[in-house]
């Protein structure tokens, strides 16, 4: 972190912490988050109600972002509705929508630790304690989520769900493939079954878009965070449901549930936080959704790498999970 | 004629030698990169060894689909590929606007998607089709 951005960051934290005294001890670039820059800071606070330690993380807007997300502020917005709400997310403290301060928009929230690596928390069972428990707290977490619902005055920027989440996602995903460089018939098999399935329009909740093993943190006692919401917004709850269930989530592993166990101890946790039952054949429908929209947004990565904008072998790679994604698809909608 | 060892061969010889002698001499943090590679080579060598027949034989089983006359053997590279995405469009478009939705041609068209999702997987993930039956 250069020197001007440290003194920014100091002056901002002694102004919104109502300190005397605030110097940076430690700040380094986390990994993880394509889409935008997260620094780990430790800072030594002198005076006010911060005093005398804060671990923080701050989130700032990345040069290159992906359609469809949101910006600092909005995310900030989601964190701050979900921590109202119960939902265990880094508490957020304050938010800076004066670019001019470090050259970009940026939140602060608490440090929180814990592992998010899919393939690190579906493999160590230590990780994330008792995974009965896990996965029951997993579903509590969700359900919480979704107690948020329309209309919020701090969510306004958030676009309507229309008349049907399930139609108004088919349609998006079409306009996708409309523009795509190649036709992709099976993908538009499963978008007609999608429509000729759809379900009638449910309730309306905030779904956080990314729910799925990846997206939150556990350590060795259980789960510390729900993680990444940038893709947030109204919809039919069940999408997330389908979104942390889908096979293309487990990552190789047997578990229903995000590759970490029985579906049966989530969909627990989920009644037990809403009052609401799920049941397999609502999900196998948004588990269909999963794979198209996995299988859209797969295709829009390895677009980015064909199209010269950020040339990488790892974008590249992500087009060849398509054909796994159709398969499955294929073999989810063979019955109509 | 070209002289082997083929573009193959060179492949597979130097993914070896990636994998056996350059990924266990790499730090921790850089293995994915070098995995990532080996993936990518594996890849290309399925694809170079299948050569163009998937592409011609799903040209024809489309032309089938679709009740096309055959337009003979299509020509290979740059052609063929051209050939097929106006096919798959055509097949794209009759599943958008209904015509699998029912019937033996329903049945027809599930068949063949399914083929060619397979063709194309066992030269993406083969281990995919391995683990699934």
């Amino acid at each position: 972190m250069n020197e001007q951005m440290r003194s920014a960051l100091e002056a901002f934290i002694r102004r919104e912490a109502g300190a005397d005294r605030v110097s940076i001890a430690e700040a380094k670039l986390l990994s993880g988050g394509s889409i935008q820059e997260n620094w780990f800071i430790q800072a030594e606070v002198a005076g006010g109600a911060f005093a005398p330690e804060l671990k923080l993380v701050v989130r700032t807007d990345a040069p290159s972002g992906v359609s469809g997300s949101h910006c600092r502020a909005e995310e900030f917005a989601l964190i701050k509705a979900a921590h109202a709400a119960g939902v265990t997310v880094p508490e957020p403290l304050w938010l800076c929508r004066d670019a001019s301060l470090i050259g970009k928009q940026f939140f602060v929230m608490r440090f929180v630790g814990g592992v998010a690596a899919s393939h690190v928390v579906v493999r160590d069972a230590k990780l994330g304690g008792d995974r009965r428990a896990l996965l029951e707290r997993l579903g509590a977490e969700l359900g919480r989520i979704h107690s948020i619902r329309p209309p919020r005055d701090d969510l306004a920027f958030l676009p309507s769900p229309g008349s049907s989440p399930a139609l108004q996602n088919i349609a998006r995903l079409r306009r996708f493939l409309d523009a795509h460089r190649s036709p992709q018939p099976a993908l538009e098999w499963g978008l007609r079954w999608l429509e000729v399935n759809a379900p009638e329009r449910g309730e309306v909740a905030l779904c956080h878009r990314d729910f799925r093993t990846g997206n939150y943190m556990v350590d060795e006692s259980g789960l510390t965070a729900i993680l990444d919401w940038e893709f947030a917004g109204w919809g039919d709850p069940l999408e997330d449901v389908g979104w942390f269930c889908a096979r293309c989530w487990r990552f190789g592993q047997p578990g229903e549930a995000g590759g970490i166990g029985a579906r049966e101890d989530f969909y627990r946790g989920y009644a037990k936080a809403t009052g609401r039952r799920l049941e397999d054949e609502n999900i196998h429908y948004w588990e269909v959704m999963a794979h198209l929209n996995w299988a859209a947004i797969a295709l829009q990565q390895a677009e980015r790498h064909l199209s010269g904008e950020e040339t990488s072998l790892m974008l590249a790679l992500t087009g060849h999970i398509v054909p796994e994604l159709e398969y499955e698809i294929l073999t989810m909608t063979e019955a109509n | 004629m070209r002289d082997e060892p083929t573009g193959e061969q060179l492949l597979e010889t130097a993914r070896n030698l990636l994998r056996e002698e350059v990924l266990p001499a790499l730090p921790p943090e850089r293995k994915h990169a070098a995995l990532m590679i080996a993936n990518a080579m594996a890849i290309a060598m399925r694809q170079l060894k299948n050569g163009e027949e998937a592409a011609r034989n799903e040209c024809k089983a489309l032309e089938t689909l679709l009740s096309r006359t055959a337009q003979g053997e299509p020509a290979g590279g740059e052609a063929l590929r051209g050939q097929l995405k106006s096919l798959n469009r055509d097949l794209a478009s009759a599943i958008r606007t209904g015509r699998a939705d029912e019937g033996s041609w329903r049945e027809a068209a599930h068949r063949h998607l399914l083929d060619a999702a397979r063709v194309k997987l066992m030269e993406s993930n083969p281990k995919y089709l391995g683990g699934q039956g």
